[in-house]
């Protein structure tokens, strides 16, 4: 259905998968007119979207075929929002998971401008349905 | 900066560029509340084939901003912008593709340099699928 690890959505909105690998994804995106709010600056939907696609990949690849069988789903985020963007900044998303139970993961997220400064940080918890492990 | 408005939608100030994008439609647009809609599509997905997370948290972000700019009006905030500086979300239930999603914001309590609020996304059911808490700033460019 999608390139390995992209959910259709975060391809749409022009997002590329740069590294993933088991507990870990970084995203990235080239900010364009169409990813703005009315002022102009990166909509904030954008970093929530690319921070839920990276740690729902790392989870992914952490957890293999299990991930086809019983999928995983977001149940809880948040994220500080700590600098703008503007069009034409390329920004990275990196999603790490932090803890993964039988039924419940844990997951953290860093958004950053090119040149390293820190955009948004986040939290992700995600439900595993039917774990059994 | 009009697209995200077909026939029958209400009038109101320019939505995003992004909430056009993923295709969100406004139908109510005051300092009480402002409601986007939004029927699912196959690129509202993630890789399992349910809704992505991020098309609900854009909605919430989208639908907070504007009942906070509706609240302040629109010339206030052309000298202060404001912008999302922390959000939260709970996903209580899936949605589809085919099925319409109707996310409502509102504001409870609006300061001098902070705004708060929450959000609501329903399926077109009536079922609760998603709830945010959202903390804007506003930018104060005269001080």
């Amino acid at each position: 259905m999608a390139e390995r690890g992209v959910a259709p959505f975060t391809a749409f909105i022009g997002a590329e998968m740069e590294e993933l690998r088991e507990g870990y994804a970084r995203l990235s995106l080239v900010l364009q007119e169409r990813h703005t709010s009315p002022n102009g600056a990166m909509h904030g939907g954008v970093i929530m979207t690319l921070m839920d696609s990276a740690l729902g990949a790392s989870l992914g690849a952490l957890r293999g075929q299990e991930a086809r069988r019983n999928p995983h789903a977001t149940v809880e985020m948040n994220a500080g929002f700590l600098a703008g963007a503007r069009v034409g900044d390329r920004i990275v998303v990196e999603g790490r998971v932090i803890h993964m139970g039988k039924s419940i993961a844990f997951g953290e997220a860093e958004a950053r401008h090119n040149d390293g400064d820190l955009i948004a940080k986040g939290r992700l918890t995600f439900a595993i349905r039917g774990g059994s492990r | 900066m009009s697209a995200g408005r077909g026939p029958g939608a209400i009038e109101g100030p320019p939505s995003s560029p992004f909430t056009e994008l993923i295709g969100g439609r406004f139908e109510e647009w005051s300092e009480d509340c402002v409601r986007i809609s939004l029927v699912l599509e196959p690129h509202h997905t993630n890789p399992s084939g349910v809704m992505h997370g991020g098309v609900i948290t854009s909605l919430m972000d989208e639908a907070l901003g504007q009942v906070i700019a509706a609240a302040r009006g629109l010339e206030t905030m052309q000298v202060a912008p404001h912008s999302t500086v922390e959000m939260n979300a709970s996903f209580l239930a899936a949605a589809r593709p085919g099925d319409r999603v109707v996310v409502e914001g509102r504001v409870l309590r609006l300061g001098k340099s902070i705004a708060f609020g929450e959000a609501e996304a329903r399926r077109g059911d009536g079922e609760l699928i998603a709830k945010g808490r959202l903390t804007f700033a506003i930018h104060d460019r005269s001080g």
